[in-house]
């Protein structure tokens, strides 16, 4: 008999009827039930991209042309004989004269600030020798805590869009800012007259209070004119409800850490909302288990269309947004039956609660839920809900006692701001009225985006001055008789206040590239300001700030460098201007430079005008299958459209649906199979006269009934990455049905299948055990869940191990339970490694470069009540795991793959020439291969290659990789080896947090922790020996330096 | 007696037809050389250089775009190009089987055959070496792979197993060049006797090394050829061994599995046997051999094709059946679902009847002595061999 013990199988993930099921995608769903196939159900992931087994649609094809292969053979033949010749032809020119503070090599760091919907994001700027190239968030800023979300770590590559607006242009044509000066102050002068009745204002929603008292300034120079303002994507319901419900248009703060229970209605707060980078951390840190012992908090969501919100709940009640309101009812009045005060509205909310198509444990069990929470529930609405839901919540959560505790509210930035769909409708009318003489655009892309029933764009014609001040000569600057280039964020001064009050300066980190001007020195430029220049607006604005928040008034210079300040009871109180200055260079140093005031006492709940406002609600009629619903919502990439021409964004697959490069009709299966449709059937979607064409994706857990469509795509000219990608839901949007639109219809067009690239296929598992999970009640019965499901090899290793207990190791752990799926790692990653972008083709070829992925897993588990039409979610970032017996370093013939003495898997480009055999044996298929040379011969082929400005962006510290070379995660090298250099130049230790990867840097969710692992004290090594660890693949014998931690769900019995 | 001739006591029957004398022989064979190529030789070389050619141009073009323009992607990043590389070392294997083996084990029949295999083993090796050296992401550093001192002082990974490839298709390949050549000596002396022309006798006579059929010679000769058949006889197992441990030794599910080396050897032999198979039934039909390759020496072809396809058969079926005896889930979903239903299970489909099902026909004698049905089943292995 031998001693030895028996080879260890993996855990299979079925071995017992009824147990949780992992799947891909829905064609994958389909093969698990195949009776052929029911015995092996390991087997029926698929196993190869797309691109492996099909042809590309003609037109998409990569094809060789006469030309092009001459081309080639004349080139082949030339560079035989020129190899070797590497020095640059072009002249390069030293520093003459050195710029102080910047140093070659050695990058700076600024802080600034950027406008993300009603929050501001405080970022981190790194910039090398004056060129900006990664956005990391700051974590004194309350609105980032050290993060950023998707969106915030890509606006970096808009800076650099060569495609931004480059001059000013009168009906199109190239003009200059003096005629554009020159011919404005003619209208203005004109205007003055009679006060500016004739002239009008349309700006974005704005937290700036330099924007906001510029805004007053041209007011004031212009009593009649009106300023409106527009945004695609607003939160102008949350605004209307809390001004019905609070008295004014507070901003609520949700503290989701300190919440046990929290309930969502059709609210993204964790991606698309206002705040979603703060609500991302808080909530993460609400459901942190450090061990079993620990408890989290219950997350139920209630939406029509997949989010990563839902795909993190607990409990999600697919239901149609029409119908989420009439469930707010129903709950509401359970809520108050079962004795939770809400007044007058009860008997508002009884009379419309009609539960019809609403589970019953769905109001039953979650209002008890709530009830029993009292103090720490919460309950969230989506900012696509009526008013009347928003004000209903204020009432629900102060019954509940979350105001004070779990949810705090703060003034918001500009209290004038009113409903941006009856306000650019109020504009639309006016022009058509022929009120207007002057409009101003500053920001926006209106004739793309405002609703379709205004037909703006149209309208726009029939004013005879119209100024387009935007970032990119798009569809509106196109229609307007002026565009002038606005600056980007990082190019110009400005501020912004955060939810929470508190207000960070905007600093500029390159001269506009392009002479764009900002919003503030536009609007100084037309209110004829006294500030010319940005810079001056912002500083008196954040002098007058800093004087209110001391409770100061009526400065005046004395002389003597001190200031003449009174206070509210009018005593005299100097102020010296040197420490005027300190505080701004300090506001300037950390990114905060006035602090948020401390709320005042949490205004009551109106409950007899919530209760009049639902009186007056008419419910929308239910969706059946004659009258579908189409749901709008902002795009995680896109947003309203803004970002359409950001490669970073085009090619980062969907959190949800993977789908890259373009956006979907998204159908429940249930509901596709009622109208016959398949995923890439071409469909014509009409509300009312309205219709669009848009392909169809489906997606399980999707409401029945219900059609999701998101924002921001089918622009028509955003540049060419962004033209013509996806479909454009807008048409589809009238004032009425910002949200969703009910009486809905679709038909098949008969068109070709659409083609569409999607990357949750690539990578197949095989069903191996990879993302752990279990219920928290399970957990804490077997607090090792994770690793007995995945356990270590027990056979003994073939040679002898290197000795890893000396000196700095570094690893990373990777919490599964933290992790939303957001995807901002994946743009971190790629905004600091020059992760180059491959296009729509090569990505269904299965040729991504993202060296970090977020693999997505629908999961059916009877046991939580997951069926495959409403299946959880469970999400996976995955990039090399660093193995200490790495299977590629093995395999390289050069040695180009080789182990560091600290533990890292180590690339060296210079030295791979190419087999590809590593990415072969990668059991996690991080690997990444440059088949081509992506970064000129991708999407960016047309122009020659990577457009120079692009090149701008890309981080001097990591190799721009050459085709043929195969590339994968460093753990961040370049920024390991930046903080041990400069740690030994000044001769001290590395202290554990000093080194931040990327993705664990932008990481709201701090699901990525990476430091030293020999370091006993380190953050890391205690998350790695967490009773939830465990292995990835681990059977294989890899002994991989990333752990990863179990998810753990938070199911309520009494729901199952 | 000679100990070419035949022993009639152990049944053995002449290698040539009687009546056919040495000088008959010498002639049928050396005449291939001397005279003008048929027609038919002409119209299978213009074919060849076409296809090459394209080759040549679509190298090119790879070259110059990288290998992108192949359709090859994750999660296998091999494809048509190490494919190519296995099949062709895998026929490779023929020569040296045939030439080597055989002749330790004193099979005489395989004078009719060896030189034809031989000759296709350089080639075939030849073929095989393109492709390793074109599928690199970077070709003008393939340099890299050979262990040579640099200022780098980087040598290549001795622990990969494409580097064994390198140096076990390497070695391969010289001892292969090596044999065929130290065979041809006796041969080359001859056209160089029979040469008529300045240019031949020069050329011939250079390559024949001075051979001058003495005693002495003959000696040396017999001497060296068995030390180099000794040589090249373990090449025959170690080659395509070592070239099966690019799969073997990863961590893939259906690469890593323990039986590719005698597996890889027994398809080698048997794709060898086939192609041989195929250029030897173009040769004799367009040189007109058929009083030197006998219908006998084909007939014990196809027996050994038979045997071989039922080895490789057996190494298929112990895939399966071990795939399923180890009870590991992923093995079985390879090798049980995934090829035979997957979206390559019509490769699959090929491999399966091509190597085992079609090779059955030869226990028909009727079948086995066809010359049409035994071109089409070479040339059928030779297409299941490459799936």
């Amino acid at each position: 008999m031998t001693k030895r013990a028996p080879y260890p199988v993996p855990a299979a993930r079925e071995p017992w009827p009824g147990s949780p099921k992992y799947w891909q995608s829905l064609e994958h769903r389909g093969r698990i039930d195949d009776p052929e196939h029911s015995d092996h159900w390991a087997v029926n992931a698929p196993e190869f991209p797309k691109g492996h087994t099909d042809t590309p649609p003609t037109e998409e094809a990569w094809q060789v042309s006469r030309r092009g292969l001459l081309g080639a053979m004349a080139a082949t033949f030339a560079v035989v004989g020129a190899e070797g010749c590497r020095r640059p032809i072009e002249k390069i020119v030293p520093y003459t004269r050195m710029p102080e503070d910047v140093i070659p090599g050695v990058p700076s760091h600024y802080a600034t600030v950027i406008q993300r919907r009603g929050d501001a994001v405080g970022v981190v700027v790194e910039s090398h020798e004056g060129r900006p190239t990664k956005v990391e968030g700051n974590e004194v800023q309350s609105g980032s805590h050290g993060a950023a979300d998707l969106v915030t770590q890509a606006t970096i590559l808009d800076l650099y869009d060569p495609e931004r607006s480059t001059t000013p242009r009168k009906g199109g044509a190239a003009a200059s800012w003096g005629d554009f000066e020159g011919e404005l102050h003619a209208k203005l002068a004109a205007y003055e007259k009679d006060g500016g009745a004739r002239l009008r204002l349309l700006m974005q929603p704005t937290i700036s209070p330099t924007v906001l008292r510029m805004r007053s300034a041209l007011v004031a120079r212009f009593p009649k004119a009106r300023a409106h303002t527009w945004s695609a994507v607003s939160d102008s319901n949350a605004r209307e409800g809390a001004r019905i419900a609070l008295g004014q248009p507070y901003n609520s703060l949700f503290a989701y850490d300190k919440a046990r229970v929290i309930l969502s209605l059709d609210s993204d707060f964790l991606q698309t909302e206002t705040g979603n980078v703060r609500s991302t951390r808080a909530f993460a840190n609400g459901r942190r288990m450090r061990t079993f012992r620990d408890t989290m908090s219950r997350l139920y969501v209630v939406e029509p269309s997949r989010t990563i919100t839902g795909g993190c709940a607990d409990h999600r009640l697919r239901l149609a947004a029409s119908d989420v309101e009439r469930y707010a009812y129903c709950l509401a009045a359970e809520l108050s039956k079962s004795g939770v005060p809400l007044g007058a509205i009860s008997a508002s909310v009884t009379r419309l609660a009609n539960a019809e198509g609403i589970p019953g444990k769905w109001i039953a069990t979650v209002a008890k839920e709530l009830r029993e929470a009292k103090g720490h529930a919460l309950v969230v609405v989506g900012a696509r809900q009526p008013a009347s839901v928003h004000a209903l919540a204020h009432a629900v959560n102060e019954a509940l006692g979350a105001p004070g505790a779990s949810l705090t509210y703060t003034p918001c930035a500009d209290p004038d701001e009113t409903d941006n769909a009856t306000d650019i409708k109020a504009l639309t009318d006016a022009i058509a009225k022929g009120e207007i003489d002057g409009l101003l655009i500053l920001g926006g892309n209106p004739v793309y985006d405002a609703p379709a029933d205004l037909s703006f764009g149209d309208k726009l014609a029939k004013v005879p001055f119209s100024v387009h001040a935007s970032l990119s000569f798009d569809e509106t600057g196109e229609r307007c008789t002026w565009h002038v280039p606005r600056a980007h964020e990082y190019e110009s001064w400005g501020d912004a206040r955060a939810l929470d009050g508190h207000v960070s300066v905007q600093q500029p980190l390159i001269a506009p590239l392009y002479g764009g001007r900002s919003e503030i020195e536009l609007l100084a430029l037309v209110a004829n300001a006294p500030e010319k220049g940005a810079h001056e607006a912002v500083r008196a604005t954040v002098r007058e700030l800093a004087f209110a928040s001391r409770g100061l008034t009526g400065c005046a210079p004395q002389g003597e460098g001190k200031l003449e300040c009174h206070d509210a009871a009018g005593a005299l109180v100097p102020v010296r201007a040197a420490d005027l200055e300190r505080d701004w260079n300090r506001g300037l140093a950390t990114g905060v430079t006035v602090k948020a005031q401390p709320p005042a006492s949490s205004p009551a709940a109106r409950l007899a005008e919530i209760a009049a406002i639902i009186d007056k609600r008419r419910l929308p009629p239910r969706v059946g299958a004659g009258a579908l619903e189409v749901t709008f919502a902002p795009c995680p990439k896109m947003v309203d459209g803004r970002h359409a021409n950001n490669t970073w964004l085009q090619e980062m697959p969907d959190p949800v649906t993977k789908l890259v490069w373009d956006n979907a009709a998204i159908l429940s299966p249930a509901t596709a199979q009622s109208l016959g449709v398949a995923s890439k059937d071409v469909l014509k979607i009409s509300v009312g006269d309205r219709s669009i064409t848009a392909a169809a994706w489906i997606v399980p857990g999707q409401a029945d009934g219900s059609i999701a469509l998101t924002l921001g795509w089918g622009r028509r000219k955003a540049g060419r990455i962004g033209d013509g990608r996806g479909f454009d839901a807008y048409p589809l949007r009238t004032v009425e049905a910002l949200g969703f639109a009910p009486g809905a219809q679709v038909t098949k067009t008969g068109d070709e299948p659409y083609f569409f690239a999607q990357t949750q296929e690539h990578n197949s598992t095989e069903h191996r055990p990879i993302a752990m999970e279990t219920t928290l009640a399970d957990y804490r019965m077997r607090p090792n869940f994770a690793e007995l499901d995945s356990p270590p090899p027990r056979a003994l290793p073939l040679w002898s191990q290197v000795d890893y207990s000396k000196g700095h190791q570094w690893g990373m752990v990777i919490d599964l339970n933290a992790c939303t799926g957001c995807n901002a790692c994946v743009i971190a990653c790629m905004s600091e490694n020059n992760v180059p972008v491959v296009g729509k083709t090569e990505v269904w070829r299965g040729r991504e470069m993202h060296w970090l992925r977020i693999d997505r897993y629908f999961v059916e588990d009877p046991k939580l009540g997951a069926s495959a039409d409403e299946p959880l979610i469970v999400n996976q970032p995955l990039a090399c795991v660093h193995c200490e017996e790495a299977p590629c370093e093995n395999v390289c013939p050069v040695n180009a793959t080789t182990h560091g003495p600290e533990g890292l898997n180590e690339m060296a480009y210079n030295r791979c020439i190419g087999t590809r055999y590593c990415a072969n044996n990668c059991p996690y298929k991080v690997r990444k291969f440059n088949y081509l040379n992506w970064h000129n011969d991708s999407v960016w082929k047309e122009t020659g290659g990577l457009p120079e400005t692009m090149q701008m962006q890309q981080n001097p510290n990591v190799t721009v990789r050459f085709r043929g070379v195969m590339e994968k995660c460093t753990y961040c090298v370049q920024r390991i080896q930046s903080v041990k250099i400069r740690n030994q130049r000044e001769n001290r230790e590395i202290k554990d947090g000093e080194i931040k990867t990327a993705c664990q840097q932008t990481c709201p969710a701090e699901a990525i922790m990476f430091g030293d692992v020999n370091d006993e004290g380190s953050r890391v090594t205690r998350w790695a020996r967490a009773d939830r660890r465990f292995g990835l693949l681990s059977d294989l014998g890899t002994r991989p330096r990333t752990t990863y931690l179990g998810k753990v769900r938070n199911p309520n019995p009494e729901m199952a | 007696m000679a100990y070419w001739e035949p022993i009639a006591e152990l049944g053995e029957a002449p290698l040539v037809r009687p009546g056919s004398s040495m000088g008959e022989v010498t002639h049928d064979i050396a005449r291939v050389t001397e005279t003008r190529a048929p027609r038919g030789w002409w119209m299978c070389f213009l074919v060849a250089v076409t296809f090459t050619g394209i080759f040549g141009l679509c190298v090119c073009y790879l070259f110059y775009r990288g290998v992108g323009v192949w359709g090859n992607t994750a999660p296998v990043y091999w494809a048509w190009d190490i494919t190519n590389f296995v099949w062709w070392v895998g026929i490779g294997h023929a020569g040296t089987l045939i030439s080597a083996i055989l002749f330790i084990f004193r099979q005489r029949w395989r004078t009719a055959i060896n030189r034809f295999a031989e000759a296709m083993t350089i080639f075939a090796v030849i073929c095989a070496l393109i492709f390793p050296g074109i599928h690199v992401g970077r070709v003008w550093l393939l340099y890299y792979v050979f262990p040579i001192p640099n200022q780098m002082t980087v040598w290549p990974n001795f622990k990969s197993p494409l580097l064994w490839d390198v140096f076990a298709v390497g070695t391969y390949f010289t001892v292969s060049l090596l044999f065929w050549y130290t065979g041809l000596i006796p041969d080359l002396a001859t056209l160089r006797d029979r040469s008529t022309s300045k240019v031949r006798q020069t050329v011939y006579g250079f390559l024949a090394l001075g051979w001058r059929g003495s005693n002495r010679h003959w000696q040396n000769y017999e001497r060296a050829y068995l030390i180099l058949a000794a040589i090249s006889t373990p090449l025959v197992l170690s080659v395509h061994s070592v070239v099966s441990m690019d799969f073997a030794t990863s961590v893939i599910p259906g690469w890593h599995t323990t039986i590719f080396p005698p597996y890889f050897v027994a398809g080698a032999i048997f794709s060898g046997f086939a192609m041989v198979e195929t250029v030897l039934l173009i040769a004799r039909t367009v040189f007109k051999l058929h009083r030197v390759v006998l219908m006998r020496h084909l007939e014990l072809m196809n027996k050994f094709l038979l045997l071989t396809s039922l080895l490789v058969g057996y190494a298929y079926s112990m895939e399966f059946f071990i795939a399923w005896y180890s009870g590991n889930q992923y093995e079985m979903a390879h090798f049980l679902v995934n090829r035979p239903t997957g979206p390559y299970w019509w490769a699959w489909a090929w491999m399966i009847g091509c190597n085992v099902v079609v090779p059955q026909l030869y226990w028909s004698k009727r079948l086995r002595t066809s010359i049409p049905v035994m071109f089409v089943v070479s040339i059928l292995i030779n297409i299941g061999m490459w799936f």
